[in-house]
């Protein structure tokens, strides 16, 4: 199944298929780990909802719900 | 005096060899450099942007080293100016200088995506090392490097080092000496056939079309980044862009998007290289999930988030009170005691104590709260907290192009903006730092305090009880704060044309922060501050005390001392006849005489000539208001805000001349617009100092007409609205 990686509840883990974005922010992304294959597992929101806060390969990182939208995930 | 000279014969020949350390943000980096060069240390800009260039001398035996602590950064990519500082370094532009050596700092828990950073640099083919930090933690977390096979896979030397406890740093001096007489470099990816054709074209491309020459690091970057800042020093973008273009579809033909592309095959040529170099004994055990189930909790996060916030708000406005107070008294006994010195000597005795000591202690009663301000920045920062902080209220700023690492500047700008605008250093987005440094003088700084108190004590606790007076008190904190965030969503929406970024925070481990490195921290923004802000905050006080003194014609007191002795039946102390001429050389002063010229100008706001005076000498300091009204109205400079006299004045004064003359001045409107414009107006010179210091001198200027203009409009609304009334 597919969906972005915002639509994800605490808790629910998918694989990164692809970022759709421009080529500066895609890269930017996929530096810090979301690149195509990983898991990700979302871990928290933030009090007000956004952002969210994800574990990618062991390391906890924080993105706007904005930024989540442009990474498609497939869960499994 | 032999190393004195040894030291000036290496700065004449310009040959030093330069060392720069480079890394992620949260790898340690700057500890390290702290701990290489110790207090050996210079900051100053990078020309043209308003990046902090860290700069230091390491000595290695009898050889001097320049150390260079480059910004953090994850990768290459820069879309500002600002970030393209670190390619521009490594690649020797723009009249930099290209260092000898890199010293790649990584973060021994993250080896893989701390590499990715290197991995690119090796492109540039300048010699390396590397030193391996944080290798305590990442041993606490069940992750085991075998560091001789990294630094085999790698062709260069490898140390472990805890920059913290300053373990390692004794080995990573001299690795870095050993690699500046026997350089090793890292191993350069394989590029795929189209990419590297790609660059190849590109490079050729450019050369054909008239630009600078690119090398192939440089290629890669016009290659991967589409809103890329390295144009080549060619005009003609569409060409460039079909070449990037024509690129992109190759390596499509991969099956990679273009995007990821780089970050993809850097982790694929790392993986490889990273085989059986990390070893972690069981899942990844992370110290923080724990102590995140509570930080980060809905309403226990929250709940700390606030407290946390209030300590240091209440630090910094309250606890930092008695330093400042003594660092008036101290001003005030300097005054004292140079003053009967130079008793036959007016001019010089105003001017070293109305004009040079006052402005050294204006000066410097900024530094309780900076350095207060600076002491929980590193705490946060260090122990790991910060980046939770931005997490928990990052959605309160974002709509309007800031982000949640503005709240903290945001919050101490309410007790002063120049440590605010000092500590917005902490976002690493450009784009949103500049917005947080011009929002940051908006917030109600607590030298705007006495004007509120003196005029809501005067004119609305009487007419309208306490309850009115404190909600008009609330009102003038909340209404720059109000305005101040609509104006970055316009300022970001319609006028800075930087793309935004996207705002990703990583999550650090949490440590437990060294006192050596938040002390470290405490006295480099210090001594930044004094050095640079200021001097020019100096300045500004000599010019100032220059138009408010001069000309200062003898003849104005002797005409006053002639009327009221000629006229025996109004008697009068010394003290007030003092007074009286004090008033009138203020009005007989250049800034006097400017104030009544441009009175006209306030005119529409309801200001008379005194308040306009007033207004306009509390450019360079907003709290001098009330000291200058003592002065215009006979009271002496010696008053404040609480004072009966001043108040009782202030409530009898009338219009003397013009459509108005014997009605009151300070109606209703005047007071809420005479408040709105403190409220709104950069009446600081210090701010305009440290915006300029910070940013620039065009910021700086654009900052201080913007926010006056808007001050002046706002003031003339609200009295124009209030007479219909």
């Amino acid at each position: 199944m597919s969906a972005t990686l915002d639509s994800l509840n605490v808790g629910d883990s998918a694989e990164i298929v692809d970022i759709s974005s421009d080529c500066t922010r895609a890269g930017r992304m996929a530096t810090l780990g979301f690149i195509p294959g990983r898991r990700v597992t979302v871990t928290r929101l933030a009090p007000l909802g956004d952002p969210i806060s994800v574990d990618i390969g062991g390391q906890e990182i924080s993105l706007r719900r904005a930024e989540a939208r442009l990474i498609q995930v497939k869960q499994a | 005096m032999a190393t004195m000279d040894s030291r000036k014969s290496q700065k004449s020949s310009e040959q030093c060899p330069l060392v720069a350390l480079v890394g992620n943000p949260n790898t340690g980096k700057s500890t390290l450099f702290n701990r290489l060069t110790g207090l050996r240390q210079h900051i100053a800009n990078y020309p043209g942007v308003t990046v902090e260039k860290k700069s230091g001398l390491l000595r290695l035996g009898n050889q001097d080293l320049d150390l260079l602590d480059l910004p953090g950064c994850y990768n290459l990519t820069a879309v500002s100016r600002d970030e393209r500082v670190v390619m521009d370094v490594l690649g020797g532009r723009h009249g930099l200088r290209r260092p000898d050596l890199l010293v790649f700092v990584v973060d021994a828990s993250n080896l893989k995506r701390n590499l990715l950073l290197a991995s690119q640099c090796a492109e540039l083919g300048i010699p390396a090392i590397m030193a391996l930090n944080q290798c305590d933690a990442a041993k606490r977390n069940g992750i085991q490097i075998d560091t001789a096979l990294l630094a085999k896979q790698f062709g260069i030397p490898v140390v472990e080092t805890v920059a913290t406890r300053g373990r390692g740093v004794d080995d990573l001096k001299s690795a870095i000496s050993n690699a500046l007489s026997n350089p090793s470099f890292l191993p350069r990816i394989h590029w795929p056939e189209c990419i590297a054709k790609g660059c190849q074209v590109l490079q050729t491309g450019v050369k054909d079309l008239g630009g600078d020459g690119v090398t192939q690091a440089e290629a890669l970057r016009v290659l991967f980044d589409s809103d890329s800042v390295f144009t080549c020093g060619i005009s003609d973008k569409i060409c460039l862009k079909k070449m990037v273009d024509a690129a992109h579809q190759d390596i499509r033909g991969l099956g990679l998007s273009p995007g990821s592309a780089e970050a993809v095959l850097h982790y694929r040529h790392l993986e490889s290289l990273l085989k059986g170099v990390v070893t972690s004994t069981g899942p990844i055990a992370r110290s923080h999930e724990s102590i995140d189930a509570i930080l980060l909790h809905r309403v226990w996060g929250t709940l700390i988030f606030f407290v946390v916030m209030y300590v240091v708000f209440q630090s910094l406005y309250s606890w930092a009170g008695p330093l400042m107070d003594l660092i008036d008294t101290l001003t005030g006994m300097a005054q004292g005691f140079i003053s009967p010195l130079l008793e036959n000597m007016p001019v010089l005795q105003s001017l070293i104590c109305g004009g040079i000591i006052s402005g050294v202690g204006g000066v410097l009663v900024f530094l309780p709260q900076i350095l207060i301000l600076f002491f929980f920045i590193s705490l946060l920062e260090d122990t790991g907290y910060m980046a939770r902080a931005a997490f928990l209220v990052d959605k309160l700023f974002s709509w309007c192009g800031l982000n949640g690492r503005s709240f903290v500047p945001l919050l101490s700008s309410y007790a002063c903006a120049i440590p605010g605008v000092m500590a917005a250093r902490t976002l690493s987005d450009p784009k949103a730092r500049l917005t947080t440094i011009l929002m940051a003088p908006f917030m109600s700084c607590s030298a705007r305090l006495p004007v509120y108190i003196l005029l809501i004590g005067t004119f609305i606790e009487p007419r309208y009880g306490a309850f009115a007076a404190g909600w008009a008190l609330f009102a003038m904190h909340f209404i720059g704060l109000a305005l101040a965030l609509p104006l970055a969503w316009l300022l970001n929406t319609f006028f800075l044309k930087i793309k935004p970024q996207p705002f990703i925070l990583e999550m650090p481990d949490y440590r437990v922060p060294t006192l050596r490195n938040i002390f470290h921290r405490m006295w480099e923004r210090g001594r930044e501050f004094v050095l640079r802000a200021g001097t020019v905050i100096l300045a500004f006080s000599i010019i100032i005390w220059c138009l408010l003194y001069f000309p200062r014609n003898p003849s104005v007191a002797e005409k006053i001392r002639t009327d009221f002795a000629s006229n025996p039946t109004t008697s009068i102390s010394k003290d007030a006849l003092e007074h009286r001429i004090e008033s009138a050389y203020i009005e007989q002063s250049y800034l006097g005489r400017f104030g009544k010229a441009v009175q006209p100008v306030f005119e529409p706001a309801g200001f008379d000539w005194k308040i306009t005076v007033g207004v306009l000498s509390s450019f360079p300091a907003r709290e001098v208001i009330i000291a200058t009204m003592g002065i215009i109205y006979n009271l002496g400079a010696d008053v404040d805000e609480g004072s009966e006299d001043l108040r009782t004045i202030l409530q009898s004064e009338k219009w003397t001349s013009g459509p108005r003359m014997g009605q009151p001045v300070y109606t209703l409107p005047v007071v809420i617009g005479i408040m709105v414009f403190f409220a709104l107006c950069m009446q600081c010179g210090a701010t305009v100092a440290i915006i300029a210091r910070e940013l620039d001198w065009r910021w700086a200027t654009f900052s201080f007409f913007s926010m006056t203009t808007l001050a002046w409009i706002s003031a003339v609304v609200i009295y124009q609205i209030g007479k219909l009334f």
